[in-house]
């Protein structure tokens, strides 16, 4: 009787176990069910990523730099195998140095445009991590020969995290597109090789300067340029001269007993140094001091010299401040934003020359005591 | 029957099932077996690099070239000179930290490949404990005549014999040491004259692991490996490095050396309470030396004199003044946080880790403690005595600490 009730109590324990085998086996089947599985397909890979030449083609912001490629006979090769890294400076930037059609580009020597495009171009694939972190002046061989300055602000050691690249003193504003054979940087700026010109050839070639270059010879400061080791030089331009009372005529009757050559123009020469302007952006970044202060050379002012980006554009530009000396009583003699940025950065074969908007040092503040 | 069939299948499933296990077994023995061949050198000699050039990177020194360095120890050149192999290679030298621990103990945290000596964060053989003193901060190098470079290379990741070619071929030192089998040797890359830029080499043959020296006293010896001219140069010239304050500007070239122990270097002042008899207490004499590898006599203090001293661990630090002969502590005519004092007088403060800085006015670098404090059986922390080289060149000081093998902590 006892076993029997235990019988009946268990009945229903039974029946939700068949019931749950039931479902058990239905759940398997269901399970199988979903492994049937019809082909997988997976997604293809984008063919249709253009090579560099194309892609620059297609791209109106670089009309005038295709243009440029067409030009030099450069599109074939840069459709080809590669890998290639292409720093594309934009339309804005050939304006900046005075071409605005793709015409302009019939009035130049093909064989000195070919040299410079070919420079814009790397013969191997260079994204922003294959560069040194907070790699300064990092050489790299160009297509044309010639090798080329990389500096690359990735981390402030005290902590933050940078990112800007300079090549040859010019901004990279759009890093790492990829194109089938290769990467493409956008340039804010053309980049200005001058391969084996001196620094004195160069301003010799620019009737800009001429001023400038009278000055230099007339205080023997002139065929040092043609030699020597390294020279920054921060020109002034014929009006920037004439601002501080500086003429071709002036100059001629100036007597140069009279006057510290040192100053009057060797205020302008940055000795031993091979500054770009980004330069002292890069180090304001990375080490927090971007700036760079010297005696003249053979003279006791000292100048200080401090680059970045400028309020209100932020495009980079310089400031030269002249001083009696080197401590706070020591006066100012001259200070000078200049903010020309296309027209800096000039490499040469034997240091860089800036474009300086006004100059320093008027002939009274340079007569020998 | 049945039984009988039940038991041949049971017998039958019991053999299947241990067929499987043993060839699973196999399967995963038979990758497990490498022969290692363990790397050996007979007769070593061993040997610790310091790369003593330093650097800041500046605006205004980012044309000079960077002192990192690929050692090569035995390198085989091509034809054109270009080393394409070497027995021993010590990459990545960078310059040195302001302290060589007494072990390795920099490769722990560490995310960088750089390599502030040799061997440091390379895995390579290591000396073996002489006289209890641990040296696996040396390497093992064959003994004899070795021939050692030192080569620029670019500062990346990209391991020294995968660079471009043009980027190898650039060598500082080239030349050929005689080490001795079974001594210990420290090696610095130097720059020997400051005007000429001239560098050499300085390999000094130690000897702490011959010395019969106490466990209840700290050893210190000093070196002045300044380049020739430092000191006189302008200021204009120099690195500037706020952290090491009166070192900036270099010592002159005969210095004495003065010792004050302080009682807690949980105090960070300098004109905190010292220990009795440790006040400016004289301790040695150094003389600029870039030349000749003599070892410097060691001097010792107590490490358990302090008041709060237990025999334990000890709370003190250390602080040594350098000043040019004739002036001490008593007729020192500088104020006390005057860091430009033309080289006469320069002082470093040895406490905690070596990174923190006086509350009071103060004129001294930091270091860590000579005292090692540590975690060793049951003490925690418990107090080691050392042997130590304080070396000064051009404008920094450098710490090296050489400890015993201690007990590991028991938690």
């Amino acid at each position: 009787m006892k076993k029997l009730n235990n019988f009946n109590h268990n009945k229903p324990v039974l029946r939700m176990g068949k019931v749950l085998f039931a479902l058990i086996v239905g759940l398997q089947l269901l399970f199988f069910a979903g492994c049937k599985h019809d082909d997988l397909s997976v997604p293809l890979p984008n063919e249709n990523i253009r090579p560099a030449a194309d892609f620059v083609k297609n791209n109106y912001e670089m009309r005038l730099f295709y243009a440029a490629l067409k030009k030099t006979g450069y599109t074939e090769q840069l459709n080809g195998a590669g890998p290639f890294t292409v720093f594309a400076p934009t339309d804005e930037a050939f304006n900046r140095q005075g071409i605005y059609s793709t015409t302009d580009f019939d009035k130049m020597n093909v064989d000195s445009l070919k040299k410079i495009i070919g420079y814009h171009i790397l013969p191997r694939k260079l994204m922003v991590n294959d560069m040194p972190s907070n790699g300064v002046d990092i050489r790299y061989a160009t297509l044309t020969g010639p090798e080329l300055y990389l500096s690359r602000a990735a981390f402030n050691p005290n902590g933050g995290v940078e990112n800007e690249l300079y090549i040859d003193g010019v901004e990279v504003i759009r890093k790492d597109v990829v194109v089938a054979n290769g990467i493409l940087h956008l340039m804010d700026n053309v980049m200005k090789p001058n391969f084996n010109k001196t620094v004195q050839q160069w301003l010799a070639a620019h009737p800009d300067y001429s001023v400038f270059v009278q000055g230099l010879k007339k205080f023997n400061l002139w065929d040092q340029l043609a030699i020597g080791t390294t020279f920054t030089i921060f020109a002034p331009n014929n009006k920037a001269l004439e601002d501080v009372g500086i003429t071709e005529a002036s100059l001629n009757t100036l007597e140069t007993g009279k006057y510290i050559g040192d100053r009057l123009f060797g205020a302008y020469i940055l000795y031993g140094r091979h500054f770009f302007i980004s330069d002292s952006q890069v180090f304001s970044l990375i080490n927090n001091n971007g700036a760079y202060n010297y005696f003249l050379k053979n003279d006791s002012h000292y100048m200080n010299f401090g680059g970045g980006k400028l309020y209100p554009e932020f495009k980079l530009g310089y400031s030269l401040t002249l001083r009696s000396g080197n401590t706070i009583s020591d006066v100012i003699l001259n200070s000078v934003t200049s903010n020309l940025t296309a027209k800096n950065d000039n490499l040469c074969s034997n240091g860089i020359v800036h474009h300086l908007i006004r100059g320093l040092v008027t002939p009274e503040q340079a007569i020998k005591k | 029957m049945k039984k009988e069939r039940l038991n041949n299948r049971m017998i039958k499933t019991g053999f299947e099932q241990l067929t499987w296990l043993f060839a699973a077994c196999l399967l995963l023995l038979n990758p497990g077996c490498v022969k290692v061949e363990y790397s050996k050198i007979d007769d070593p000699a061993y040997l610790r690099v310091f790369n003593n050039l330093n650097y800041v990177q500046t605006l205004g020194s980012k044309d000079n070239k960077v002192p990192f360095f690929c050692m090569l120890i035995n390198p085989v050149l091509d034809g054109n000179g270009m080393p394409t192999s070497a027995e021993i290679v010590g990459d990545f030298l960078d310059q040195r930290d302001a302290y060589a621990p007494p072990y390795p103990s920099h490769i722990g945290t560490s995310t960088s490949l750089n390599n502030p000596e040799y061997p440091g964060k390379e895995n390579v053989l290591v000396g073996p404990i002489l006289n209890g003193f641990d040296l696996s901060s040396w390497a093992q190098v064959p003994s004899g005549k070795i021939r050692i470079m030192f080569a620029y290379r670019p500062k990346n990741t990209v391991p020294f014999f995968q660079l471009e070619n043009q980027l190898k071929k650039d060598i500082l030192i080239d030349t050929v040491l005689n080490l001795t089998s079974k001594e210990v040797y420290t090696l610095h890359v130097l720059q020997k004259d400051f005007v000429t830029k001239r560098t050499g080499l300085l390999l000094r043959e130690e000897i702490f692991q011959k010395l019969p020296l106490s466990d209840s006293l700290t050893y210190v010896n000093f070196y002045n490996m300044s380049a020739k001219g430092y000191w006189e140069a302008d200021k204009s010239l120099k690195a500037e490095d706020y952290l090491m304050a009166s070192f900036q500007g270099g010592m002159k070239d005969e210095m004495n050396v003065f010792l004050s122990l302080y009682e807690d270097q949980s105090n960070l002042s300098a004109r905190a309470a010292t220990i009795p008899g440790f006040k400016g207490k004289y301790l040695a004499n150094v003389k600029l030396n870039t030349t000749t590898s003599d070892v410097t006599p060691y001097v010792s203090f107590p490490i358990w004199s302090g008041k709060t001293a237990n025999g334990i661990t000890t709370n003190m630090w250390q602080r040594f003044d350098f000043f040019v002969p004739g002036m001490d502590i008593t007729n020192n005519p500088f104020y006390e946080a005057s860091t430009d004092n033309g080289g006469n007088w320069v002082s470093v403060n040895c406490l905690q880790n070596g990174k923190v800085r006086m509350t009071s006015n103060d004129n001294a670098a930091i270091l860590p403690n000579l005292l090692v404090n540590i975690h060793s059986g049951v003490n925690n922390p418990k107090t080691f005595a050392t042997v130590n080289t304080v070396e000064v060149v051009n404008g920094r000081v450098y710490l090296t600490t050489i400890q015993r093998k201690y007990a590991p902590p028991i938690y």
